[in-house]
């Protein structure tokens, strides 16, 4: 994205201070976004079952869409995401002992049947389900001619299916059950008072902010001496920038409508996240190839430093507003 | 996994409010006395370990490695539950790889079956089997390997290439040339590595029997000299304690991150939900072993007995004082017994775990796909609510804050 498109993405997407930030998030950021990954998910699974080429510009499309989708959500990492490890099964990554590609590996050498249909898929390995694996599915040299052409179509469908299948129960459960339970908290329910609810969206937020900047960047950046380009994000599709902007883009919606009507921390924060979307639209990397290269590396160390400048705003200004630290966070231990 | 849920909520508060009929310097006082007594078993242990190790390199026999093998598993129960002490003790996470890393890329070290595969997208030194080759080049350096040394496998090898999954040192290298990569998959066994890995002349199976044992002893000296070293920090005047008291706030907060930290991100999710999710027989702390359902227990038993302030070393020797326990109780009552109530379950549920595998159905079994038992043992739900109607599932208190990042 050229730095006056992201200019303008700002622009037109201004986040107009609400007096109730909990209802406000509730009904513009999350239920909006689940709803899009859910029909974005269905949309691929219906193309998945009309092409079955992994070349095929519609299905890559498709794939792309509900991938957009899935980032743009992938912060929200409570209640129905975690239910059944259902965000798990969309979503697996970082995978750091290679689980995906071996995963599906196995499934293709032997044909598993497990690939019948979603049902039977939903028992599969979390690393053989999901937008990372549906990338080797579509994009890996090796995956995508191995084993019988029959076979391969069955299992790209079962994965959509599945996919689908995930994101919809996570849409259901967030539209009939759980957008309720962050509005209205009461003593005996599972957040019992507006502040947990506040708790909850605040670490998301810097949860959010902590896995683009430690993981999403900081994978791919590895060490001075030992870059590791092969590490970043979903690069065999050539999404990497793309999910850092995506995800920052999603995570300063949250922010700003967390920072309610304070001014002044609100133009902080847009200041923040303008400065990191600008300079990741200058790099023009899609797939940060460039932390290989000293010249090119320092400017992508610097988005990473802009990222946890984001962040110590977060952690020290937005914080103490809404009354809430971070505390653990599954992203703790080693 | 249900003490995580407090401790990343509640306990913070308690440390935010002064409790003052409990000296506070004395709750860290009785949290350095028991990590200078966890390390200092670990260390006792790990010296009969090393004893046994050098019995089996000598005579090798069946016997003398079973007797190595038995030593291990002692000398992981003390171990085990130092773990606690990581993530709020700066000087115990920088050491700490050197002793308990793992995962690791077995073939790194020693022989593998040709499933393992060779060199991965991850690691090019997935292979490398030091055991079998006493030169080679490492990140363009060349390495002598002739003598396989302590200072080889520290200075060398461990971490290769800034890979962690390269470990060359400590409990499960150890547990690895002991017991050999566990080919059974989800099926009853562990490794079966045979004592004759280190049998002497013609009778040498797998080749390099002495550079085997050559690199078994460095491993377990090396062990036993980075143990020593970490038990001399919590020594009265050592590093860690000083640090630990420097400022008794973060003191306290050292305590509680380290109780947190290695429940949830590490333990619960790492350790236990991720294996279940994968479905893979390698995702066991102790994979070679078995011994994984034990490695979850002591751990949990840790956070138990940090926050008693109660600890029984490995020769019967109780160690007590004033604990975070009391300082919660005086603050508020109600949240002490909330705690100890929640930790009481919590070791329920681990034993439950660790009972089953005792009676043979291993850690890796219950990680088979859709093994039911086996998933409702290592999530903590009784079985009936594996499959909840979807009017129940945002309603029960499972997720209640045991999100994926939440």
């Amino acid at each position: 994205m050229k730095p006056v498109a992201v200019c303008l993405a700002l622009l037109v997407t201004p986040v107009v201070a609400a007096a109730d930030p909990i209802p406000d998030i509730v009904d513009r950021h999350i239920l909006p976004k689940f709803h899009l990954l859910a029909q974005r998910t269905k949309a691929l699974s219906g193309a998945a079952h009309q092409e079955c080429d992994p070349r095929s510009a519609a299905l890559r499309a498709a794939y792309g869409a509900a991938f957009d989708a899935w980032v743009s959500a992938s912060h929200l990492r409570f209640g129905p995401t975690e239910v059944n490890d259902r965000a798990f099964a969309l979503a697996f990554w970082s995978d750091k002992r290679g689980a995906t590609p071996r995963a599906l590996t196995a499934l293709l050498t032997q044909e598993d049947s497990i690939a019948t249909s979603a049902q039977t898929y939903a028992e599969a390995s979390v690393a053989a389900r999901g937008v990372y694996a549906l990338e080797y599915l579509l994009y890996d040299e090796a995956l995508i001619s191995m084993a019988g052409a029959t076979y391969r179509c069955a299992l790209l469908q079962a994965v959509s299916a599945d996919m689908a299948a995930s994101a919809s129960a996570i849409y259901e459960d967030w539209q009939s059950d759980f957008a309720a339970k962050l509005r209205s908290p009461e003593p005996a329910a599972v957040y019992r008072s507006p502040a947990e609810v506040l708790q909850v969206l605040f670490k998301s937020l810097s949860t959010g902010l902590q896995f683009t900047s430690e993981t999403r960047l900081g994978r791919p950046l590895g060490r001075f001496d030992r870059p590791r380009p092969a590490r970043a994000e979903a690069r065999r599709s050539g999404r990497s920038s793309r999910h850092v902007q995506m995800s920052l883009a999603a995570q300063q919606d949250l922010a700003l409508r967390l920072a309610g009507d304070e001014a002044e921390l609100r133009a902080k924060l847009q200041a923040g996240f303008m400065r990191a979307l600008l300079q990741l639209a200058d790099l023009q990397d899609p797939v940060f190839e460039g932390v290989a290269d000293p010249q090119s590396r320092l400017k992508i160390e610097s988005l990473q430093q802009s990222v946890d400048a984001i962040r110590a705003i977060v952690r020290e200004d937005l914080g103490p507003k809404l009354g809430v630290t971070v505390g653990f966070n599954a992203l703790d231990g080693d | 996994m249900k003490y995580a849920c407090l401790t990343s909520t509640v306990l913070f508060v308690s440390v935010a409010a002064p409790a003052f009929a409990v000296d506070k310097a004395e709750v860290l006082k009785t949290y350095a006395d028991i990590a200078f007594a966890k390390y200092s078993d670990s260390l006792t242990t790990a010296q009969r370990l090393q004893t046994a190790v050098t019995a089996l390199v000598s005579e090798p026999s069946a016997a003398a490695l079973q007797d190595a093998k038995s030593a291990w598993l002692a000398a992981r129960v003390p171990y085990q539950q130092t773990e606690v002490y990581r993530f709020g003790n700066p000087i115990v996470d920088d050491w700490e790889g050197k002793v308990n890393a793992w995962p690791l890329d077995e073939g790194l070290i020693d022989y593998v079956d040709a499933s393992y595969g060779g060199a991965s997208d991850e690691n090019e030194f997935a292979a490398l089997n030091v055991i079998a080759n006493p030169r080679f080049t490492l990140s363009g350096k060349a390495i002598d390997a002739t003598k396989i040394t302590p200072a080889l496998l520290e200075g060398s090898l461990q971490e290769a290439d800034g890979i962690e999954a390269n470990v060359a040192t400590g409990y499960h290298a150890i547990e690895f040339l002991l017991w050999g990569q566990d080919l059974n998959g989800h099926a009853a066994g562990a490794g079966n590595r045979s004592w004759t890995d280190y049998a002497k002349g013609a009778a040498c199976t797998n080749d390099n029997c002495d550079r085997r044992g050559e690199y078994l002893g460095a491993a377990t000296e090396l062990l036993v000299t980075d143990l020593e070293w970490m038990a001399a920090q919590w020594a009265d005047g050592g590093a860690a304690r000083a640090v630990l008291t420097a400022d008794t706030t973060a003191g306290l907060a050292a305590i509680l991150s380290g109780m947190g930290s290695l429940s949830y991100g590490e333990v619960a999710g790492e350790r236990m939900r991720l294996g279940v999710m994968l479905n893979d027989p390698e995702e066991e702390h102790s994979c070679f072993a078995d011994n994984t359902h034990n490695d979850h227990y002591y751990d949990g038993l840790a956070v138990q007995n940090v926050y008693l302030g109660t600890y029984v070393r490995s020769d019967g020797t109780l160690v007590t004082g004033p604990s975070l326990a009391d300082l919660v109780a005086l603050k508020d009552p109600a949240l002490d017994v909330e705690m100890q109530t929640k930790l009481s379950r919590t070791m329920m549920s681990l034993g439950r775990i660790k009972t089953t595998a005792e009676a043979g159905f291993a850690y890796d079994q219950m990680l088979e796909r859709g093994n039911a038992a086996g998933e409702s043992l290592i999530m903590g739900r009784p079985l009936r609510t594996i499959a909840p109607k979807p009017a129940q599932q945002g309603g029960n208190g499972a997720h209640r804050r045991f999100g994926g990042w939440g």
